[in-house]
């Protein structure tokens, strides 16, 4: 690899990183702040509902099957249908995606 | 969603390994989708294991090997690999208050990708303070050893196992979305969150499908907040 593009890769892994880093920084700085000047720490109300509408949108976006036939939106939707009902008598998380994932693989295998 | 703090049963870093298991299912058939892809753009495996390690965001990732394979300008490439990684800018604030001063914060925010977001957003209100460093110390590791190995494996033998397995890359996937869904579902415990969790998700996922991929999640989250917050308000101005 050239030098130019190790320059590249250094710069997205750092520019990365600090995407990830420099926001947390400044929200447990704002938060400190609103503590020592006698407030009630509180993160903005828009940034509580971005956390889980993103996870909603991670969930819509990985709904959508490698091939975009009947087969595999039939086995998606086994596999939600067999994840839910477990979830729904488990509440936990392994035992939901463990059956989610052998339902999926029953009716992509047998279609 | 439960935010009841709840003992651990186990020690936090070996819950958090627990937790992050079902991610193995979607890291590693596209770790090894990538590692494969990046030997056939002219990256040394070397070369290969060190993008995984040290971007380590799956998306940017292939869009990073496949504009260096075109010949694309470097300054281009690192513009648009950091665009679709902007959308991780939120993840750190919403999770800032749940995090306690400890400076080893600093360095694990190398491991917040949407899936350790999405599972620490859930996990750590429920979990004790002096727990939760040690908790996403072993999700978020596992994660980042999951992708490197998988990519390690996809450049060395990616050919061969995809040819020998083709299944691995169809069905183990799908542990991600029943992963986000057993996150996500318990917030649908009153109307207003239950349409806009729906409208997000329907959002993203035609998206996707309309060819948007890398726009989807931010896109989506966005039409959700405005939903979120326009019903909100009318229910506001019906109670007044």
């Amino acid at each position: 690899m050239e030098t130019s593009m190790w320059l590249a890769l250094t710069g997205i892994a750092i520019g990365t990183y600090l995407i990830r880093l420099l926001p947390y920084l400044w929200m447990k700085q704002r938060l400190a702040k609103q503590q020592k000047e006698g407030g009630i720490s509180a993160m903005p109300t828009w940034l509580t509902i971005l956390g889980p509408t993103m996870i909603a949108a991670m969930f819509g976006t990985s709904l959508v099957p490698i091939h975009l036939d009947v087969a595999s939106w039939l086995a998606t939707a086994v596999g939600m249908l067999i994840t839910f009902v477990v979830w729904t008598r488990t509440r936990s998380m392994g035992l939901p995606i463990l059956s989610g994932v052998v339902a999926f693989g029953i009716i992509t295998i047998l279609f | 969603m439960t935010t009841s703090i709840q003992p651990l049963t186990s020690a936090p870093w070996k819950q958090g390994v627990k937790d992050a298991i079902p991610l193995l299912g979607g890291y590693i058939p596209v770790a090894i989708s990538f590692g494969l892809i990046s030997i056939q753009s002219g990256f040394s495996v070397f070369e290969t294991i060190l993008i995984s390690t040290f971007i380590y965001a799956g998306a940017s990732q292939f869009l990073f090997v496949a504009m260096a394979a075109s010949g694309a300008p470097l300054w281009l490439m690192v513009i648009m690999t950091l665009l679709i990684n902007a959308r991780h800018i939120v993840y750190g604030p919403n999770l800032s208050p749940y995090l306690n001063e400890d400076k080893r914060w600093i360095p694990l925010m190398h491991g917040l990708t949407d899936q350790i977001f999405a599972l620490a957003h859930v996990r750590l209100p429920q979990l004790p303070d002096q727990a939760q460093v040690g908790w996403y110390t072993g999700a978020a590791t596992l994660a980042w050893f999951s992708w490197i190995a998988g990519t390690a494996l996809g450049a060395i033998a990616g050919g061969e196992l995809t040819q020998r397995w083709p299944l691995i890359n169809e069905i183990l996937p799908f542990a991600l979305p029943a992963l986000f869904f057993v996150l996500i579902v318990p917030r649908c415990n009153n109307p207003l969150w239950t349409l806009t969790i729906m409208v997000s998700a329907v959002t993203a996922l035609i998206l996707k499908l309309l060819g948007y991929p890398n726009i989807a999640i931010p896109l989506a989250a966005m039409c959700g907040a405005v939903l979120y917050y326009a019903l909100k308000n009318q229910r506001i101005m019906r109670g007044k």
